[in-house]
């Protein structure tokens, strides 16, 4: 027997990856919900119209289906009423979909040390971090959601975590941060991602069931830009002072922001990325998040470091 | 948390799992090290976090030949992140033979093979931020290398081998934000260790005392402590701790302070090429992470066995910088601004030499002739090693005329003889101040003498040139400067022979139940390698025992 299962923000990063990794598994059937249906390029798949803010539109949405991935990205009002819209829409369902709801390891906040589902929430790192507990919090009431928090979701097309970092390095502006980069980067494969997505969908304990999604292997920001600087071949890696680093969060920051807006809006090419002092603040982060979890529950088998960022490194550099 | 103890308002006594003394390479990793391990730890620091003169006074002492040994304030610093925030950041793994007991090296063997000490260099190496553990040059450079000096091969020398550089990262502002944030971790600064207290019976710390200038007494009670400062301030203590023990702690046999080694270091020769071009390649190769490596010419263990030398290696050096016949500007420009250089790095560049009017001259010539090119290296120092993250680590001249000399460190004989003793003046917290008698051995004369003489012969075999070197001068220019400065070993070293080692295999003190040492004072032998890696490697491996002791303890509480 097949699932229907729908995708929320199945054109973004996230929920287009999700979309092909359904599509593959033999018993779920992905349905993409989309606010734009135009954009979209997957023919074969049915496509629901829907604004994921608005309780009615997820209620008509979602009839029918078996389960919901909620991969919704937006500002913070956006991400906790869509997540309110959904769970509204679930709960007057006549049958409770199963949802998988995308949270982030961002709720713990300014947490450091190892970190378990049990955790503490901090969501004090701004508003999306405040915006992502929020969310959560509304989710836990529903009986039938799986959250998934991932660390910082890596490989081919993640702008965030991969491409923004390749370009960074191949400019040479990023390397060895020193004790600014003594944090744990958290990296999660996006293949690993929508495994877990897959088996949390399939595996019928889930229920009410939290998991942090991060690789195995504690590997610190410092490690992780060194070694994907190797891979890229940005070498030799650069070590970058604290004074460079200062001049990046409080200099060059704010304009080359402004600049990528403008870039953005007038569909010009990406200028070159800034390093704001909330990445600074992350890098430094001695956060690391447990995913035994997800591994022992869930199933989950973390792609290996070097893989992933050599099969990374491929990517953009073939791709560039 | 990272406390001074000059704020407290009172007495203290604090009770921890592990107390460390000394946040220098050896006590800051050992304390990261077992922190990550789950086990609290109170890191004793005598210093502040910048250079303090009425601290650093502490470690003065006397030297009994001037001539032999730099004064004990020097090279060492009584600060946190210790003599780490002056190093010059080599690192050097020893080789399999040091850890072999060789009947023609007296005293040597450790109690423990390189095999077992590999897991816990690796993890060294990036405490030192020296990149991966690959020091075979042809295995960290997928790119072929430059040859050292064209045409050269030797069966009694490898160049297969690298010294990495680290930062030179001083460990204590590179780590002070993980002590700082780490739960089990509480380092107090300005507290300096007077007294080891031992229980009745005298084999167990029973506290350490330290005091502030501000004249408040801290007692530390824990289940383990361990020394990390430098040889000499351990042997220091050792022997002045004498409440229980007449002749000092773990000094039953009078092996405290004894064995102490530094390296036998020193600049010889001239390589006079053949060829018109220069085939010499004496600086830096950068690896893909970005670590500054330099290949050397390590005499090989085969020879070494043969010939019954200990270990020895030398490096392409630019000529002797206080003779302007060198002709090279910037090395002229070095000399003319010797004011400018530390103590510590200026003592083996010019010498205490005081330079004639003539030599004064021919310098002032040098720079005029070749202006830009000190202009160029100004730059490139400003660019690489000044205001540089990664330091460019050493200077690095070619030489006008293609001439080179041979700089070499070689291992020194451990001699019961050589030795840190206390004489009758006491410093500011009535601890008596040392006096160290560093000696060489007639090995070690050797070692270098073969050495040199087998180089230069290589040089001759190959057709590449000849070395050219005065024999008879081997012993002095080796001794030129005294022993090598700021390598501080072997004064309590490691054995299992309680009669002529201080601490065990495990780095406890024999016959004290919970008291151990970190540092380069366990060395019972000191390699060609400079100290800071295996130190650091030791201290990881410490941190690994301790937090199984810990856990032993823990289970038979509970059971």
């Amino acid at each position: 027997m097949t699932q229907s299962v729908l995708v929320l923000g199945a054109n973004g990063f996230i929920g287009r990856a999700v979309v092909a990794g359904l599509a593959q598994s033999e018993s779920l059937v992905p349905i993409l919900g989309v606010r734009n249906p135009s954009g979209s390029s997957t023919q074969t798949l049915e496509k629901r119209t829907v604004d994921a803010t608005d309780a009615q539109s997820v209620a008509a949405a979602i009839s029918g289906v078996d389960g919901i991935v909620n991969c919704v990205a937006g500002d913070a009002q956006t991400i906790v009423n869509s997540t309110k819209a959904l769970i509204e829409a679930a709960s007057s369902a006549n049958i409770a979909p199963r949802i998988v709801q995308l949270s982030t390891m961002s709720v713990y906040g300014s947490s450091i040390g190892v970190v378990d589902e049990a955790s503490p929430l901090r969501g004090d790192l701004g508003a999306y971090s405040k915006a992502k507990v929020a969310a959560e919090a509304l989710a836990s009431g529903y009986p039938r959601v799986v959250t998934l928090r991932p660390g910082c979701v890596f490989g081919p097309d993640s702008e965030q975590w991969t491409v923004r970092y390749a370009r960074l390095l191949l400019a040479r502006r990023l390397g060895d941060l020193g004790s600014a980069g003594d944090g744990y980067c958290n990296l999660v494969h996006i293949g690993d991602v929508v495994q877990a997505v897959v088996r949390a969908l399939e595996s019928p304990q889930a229920d009410g069931r939290v998991f942090n999604l991060a690789a195995p292997e504690a590997l610190t920001w410092n490690d992780f830009l060194v070694r994907f600087a190797v891979a890229l071949s940005a070498v030799p890696a650069r070590r970058i002072g604290a004074r460079r680093l200062r001049i990046e969060g409080k200099l060059l920051a704010p304009p080359l922001k402004i600049l990528e807006i403008v870039a953005d809006k007038l569909g010009l090419r990406p200028p070159p990325p800034p390093i704001p002092p909330s990445l600074l603040r992350l890098m430094a982060q001695g956060i690391r998040l447990d995913s035994r979890r997800a591994q022992e529950e869930l199933g989950v088998c973390f792609k290996g470091t070097e893989q992933m960022l050599t099969e990374a490194a491929q990517w953009y550099l073939s791709s560039a | 948390m990272i406390e001074d103890a000059l704020e407290f308002d009172a007495d203290k006594t604090i009770v921890t799992d592990v107390c460390v003394v000394g946040a220098g390479a050896a006590g800051i990793s050992l304390t990261l090290e077992l922190a990550a391990r789950g086990v609290h730890v109170l890191l004793l620091e005598s210093g502040g976090r910048e250079a303090e003169e009425r601290t650093q006074r502490l470690y003065e002492g006397s030297v009994a030949d001037e001539r032999m040994h730099s004064p004990p304030h020097r090279y060492r610093q009584r600060r946190f992140g210790g003599s780490t925030t002056i190093w010059g950041g080599r690192c050097v793994p020893f080789d399999e033979i040091d850890f072999e007991q060789r009947f023609y090296v007296e005293h040597s063997g450790w109690p423990l093979q390189r095999a077992e000490l590999l897991p816990f260099y690796v993890r060294a190496n990036q405490l030192c931020e020296a990149g991966e553990f690959e020091y075979r040059a042809t295995a960290a450079f997928k790119r072929t290398l430059r040859p050292l000096i064209a045409g050269f091969e030797s069966e009694h020398f490898t160049t297969d081998c690298l010294e990495r550089f680290s930062s030179p990262t001083d460990f204590g502002a590179r780590y002070a934000r993980r002590l700082q944030e780490s739960p089990y971790v509480r380092v107090l600064l300005h507290a300096n260790l007077t007294a080891i207290r031992l229980g009745i019976g005298g084999t167990s710390v029973q506290s350490l005392l330290s005091r502030t200038f501000s004249q408040r007494v801290i007692t530390v009670q824990a289940s383990r402590f361990v020394l990390a400062m430098g040889a000499i301030e351990i042997a220091r203590l050792l022997l002045s701790s004498r409440d229980t023990h007449l002749q000092g702690i773990g000094n039953q046999h009078d092996c405290v302070g004894r064995y102490y080694m530094c390296h036998i270091a020193g600049t010889v020769g001239t390589l006079i090429q053949n060829r018109a071009v220069d085939n010499v390649w004496h600086g830096y190769d950068v690896s893909d992470e970005g670590i500054f490596c330099r290949r050397r010419f390590a005499l090989t263990s085969q020879t070494q066995r043969r010939l019954q030398l200990g270990n020895f290696i030398g490096r392409l050096h630019h000529p002797r910088i206080t003779d302007p016949a060198h002709r090279s500007a910037v090395l002229s420009a070095l000399q003319l601004a010797k004011g400018l250089i530390s103590y510590e790095y200026g003592k083996r560049l010019h010498g205490e030499e005081r330079l004639s009017a003539a030599r004064w001259l021919g310098h002032v010539r040098n720079v005029i002739v070749g202006a830009g090119q000190v202009i160029a290296f100004g730059h490139h120092m400003l660019r690489d090693r000044f205001l540089a993250a990664r330091k460019f680590p050493s200077i690095i001249v070619r030489s006008p005329a293609g001439r080179y000399s041979l700089d070499f460190h070689a291992e020194q004989e451990p001699l019961a003889a050589s030795r840190v003793t206390l004489t009758e003046e006491r410093d500011e917290f009535d601890t008596p101040r040392v006096m160290i008698d560093w000696h060489y051995s007639a090995l070690d004369l050797k070692t270098v003498r073969e050495s040199v003489r087998l180089f230069a012969q290589d040089i001759e075999r190959c057709g590449i040139g000849r070395f050219e070197y005065d024999p008879e001068s081997i012993e002095s220019e080796m001794l030129r400067y005294g022993a090598y400065g700021g390598h501080h070993l072997g004064t309590t070293r490691m054995g299992s022979d309680v009669r002529t080692s201080v601490v065990d295999l495990n780095c406890r003190v024999h016959g004290v139940d919970n008291l151990y040492v970190a540092g380069g004072a366990v060395f019972p032998t000191s390699s060609q390698a400079n100290p800071t890696l295996t130190i650091v490697a030791l201290a990881v491996r410490l941190a690994e025992h301790l937090q199984a002791a810990a856990l032993r303890e823990r289970a038979s509480v509970l059971a």
